[in-house]
């Protein structure tokens, strides 16, 4: 694995507007960031990334089919009360996942380590799966890279082959709320995904959805919603308005109830407690534990419900503390030991690993100028040559 | 390979339209009456009873619903709507247009996206005959051609009473964090 500086693509910023990725610029500075591209060999993709990867979901599932039976589970991951009955029933009628990403600390050699599993709502989707590839078969082309270059991604593909099987006979709903133009890009990206998949799709405005007198859901041309694609936190479902009136609804939605067992960082110590001593998991414990003080190292307090970094905060071996502002945090946390991003050229480097239908399928990566994540990281793309 | 083997350039925001206009045309029936049906050369009199029958029944579920029946009237003119069987929370009428024919598709059976379903007249354009989800299919009755997605069942048709539900916590939540970027992770 390594960071190697690479010419940009004159167009590329043209290009990414003509194909709306219009995120490319975030408060002005660049997200998308081809100035380099990090090299992986075919080993370290399939035999670091890829299979642990695999290994991680499967884990998650035994994971998730022992929470929805255990109640001090479900209440140390937050969830309320009124809708164990819902998360737990969403599993049992095995209702199916769409997509997640799991990101991990990888440095070339050392086995990776799962730092949280993103698989409630994840971004960074089309630009790993779509702009990323472009960029792979066009630095071919212009000799940036050399011919024969691979890359790790057939997100694109898996997409549109996991929605055909999805089943849907009716509509496909999508939504986002608004006023994010980078959640919307993402809904809207995968809404082109489900019309390769020769799916009828509608997309509403997560505030424009209705209710009608049974408790179904409605669009805004008083047509039920039959599925919908949120992307839209479970959480914050569960504490709208409209929440309560799910579990009667019908409404299939994508991703499923289940999967707040699983975005939400609580996960990670019930991952630990039942898989202690796994390779590419870090010890983790809820706060009260006293297992907390045989961490060795540093450790990083993390919000049960976080995005994008928020509220995390890294206290060091010496004390010094890094923390990331964020809106999060009031609903409990977790605290997971310290395994520092690997640091390429002055950059902490994160490796998102792309799972569709639960099959790793790609990864994307993002750097950052400090050690946590955030919202302001860039996205750079990958290579395999060995 | 470990990558995609070719990737039509994905547009993100409003590139889907283009794409769905590639749609198969069918080959449909329409009848006003039960006896046209059974005129019409290659259709016979159980063909034709089964499927106004599943017409009739798709028509409680798929008509344009409303509360009063002067909005109906508006859109479906007067005396052309009666009283739906369902009934709001709160015990009133719900009202909706009359059947006015009905269209079958897919003779040959198979394809239940294809199945019968209602046909209405809207006041604007009372000359064609519409489905449930106001889609146009055509002014006489007959075999006739129409696009896949009109041919297909129509969507349930309900009121709305509420909107807005969904999203407070995102207000709530984020404050001045939420601008550019949202809040997927």
């Amino acid at each position: 694995m390594q960071r190697i500086k690479v010419e940009e693509r004159a167009d590329w910023k043209t290009q990414a507007e003509s194909l709306g990725f219009n995120f490319h610029t975030m408060y002005g500075a660049a997200y998308w960031d081809e100035s380099a591209c990090y090299r992986f060999s075919i080993n370290q993709i399939e035999n670091d990334i890829e299979d642990p990867t695999n290994e991680i979901e499967q884990m998650c599932f035994e994971l998730v089919a022992r929470a929805i039976q255990d109640e001090e589970m479900l209440h140390k991951l937050a969830i309320p009360e009124a809708f164990w009955d819902y998360v737990r029933s969403s599993w049992l009628k095995q209702e199916k996942n769409l997509y997640g990403r799991l990101d991990l600390s990888y440095d070339g050699s050392s086995p990776a380590k799962l730092l949280e599993y993103n698989a409630d709502t994840p971004t960074s989707l089309y630009e790993s799966s779509a702009f990323q590839w472009v960029w792979l078969e066009q630095a071919m082309e212009k000799s940036i890279i050399p011919a024969g270059c691979d890359q790790f991604n057939s997100i694109h593909e898996s997409m549109v082959k996991a929605l055909e099987q999805f089943g849907i006979e009716d509509q496909l709903h999508l939504t986002a709320c608004r006023g994010s133009e980078e959640d919307e890009g993402t809904v809207r990206y995968i809404e082109e995904c489900a019309v390769q998949a020769g799916l009828e799709t509608n997309f509403i405005f997560l505030e424009d959805i209705g209710i009608d007198e049974n408790g179904y859901f409605t669009d805004l041309d008083d047509k039920r919603i039959e599925t919908l694609f949120k992307l839209y936190p479970w959480e914050w479902i569960m504490k709208d308005e409209f929440g309560l009136s799910l579990p009667k609804s019908e409404l299939k939605i994508i991703e499923p109830a289940w999967r707040i067992i699983l975005s939400n960082k609580g996960m990670l110590p019930l991952l630990w407690e039942m898989f202690s001593g796994h390779p590419n998991l870090l010890p983790a414990f809820f706060p009260n534990d006293p297992r907390v003080s045989e961490i060795e190292g540093g450790v990083v307090k993390k919000p049960l419900f976080s995005r994008e970094g928020g509220n995390v905060e890294i206290t060091e071996v010496d004390g010094s503390i890094i923390k990331a502002d964020g809106p999060y945090g009031d609903q409990g946390s977790i605290i997971q030991a310290l395994h520092p991003l690997p640091v390429f050229d002055g950059n902490h480097t994160v490796i998102g690993s792309w799972l569709v239908a639960s099959n790793a399928c790609g990864i994307g990566i993002r750097e950052d100028d400090t050690a946590i994540t955030r919202d302001t990281s860039r996205f750079l793309p990958h290579v395999i040559l060995d | 390979m470990k990558r995609s083997k070719a990737l039509k350039l994905s547009l993100m925001g409003a590139s889907a339209l283009t794409l769905v206009a590639c749609d198969n045309s069918q080959e449909v029936g329409v009848f006003e009456t039960l006896d046209q049906c059974i005129d019409q050369a290659g259709f016979s009199r159980d063909i034709c009873e089964a499927n106004q029958k599943k017409a009739q029944s798709e028509h409680l579920r798929v008509a344009p619903k409303y509360t009063s029946i002067s909005d109906c009237e508006t859109d479906f003119g007067s005396e052309k709507c009666e009283t739906a069987p369902q009934r709001t929370t709160s015990g009133g009428s719900v009202f909706m247009p009359m059947m006015m024919g009905y269209m079958m598709g897919n003779m040959l059976g198979g394809n239940s996206r294809f199945s019968a379903q209602p046909l209405y007249r809207s006041r604007d354009d009372s000359r064609n005959f519409r489905t449930g989800d106001n889609q146009k299919v055509s002014g006489k009755t007959g075999v006739t051609k129409v696009a896949g997605q009109t041919a297909r069942a129509a969507s349930t048709k309900t009121r709305t009473i509420r909107r807005g539900g969904f999203g407070s916590s995102a207000r709530a939540s984020t404050g001045r964090f939420r601008s550019f970027r949202g809040f997927g992770g």
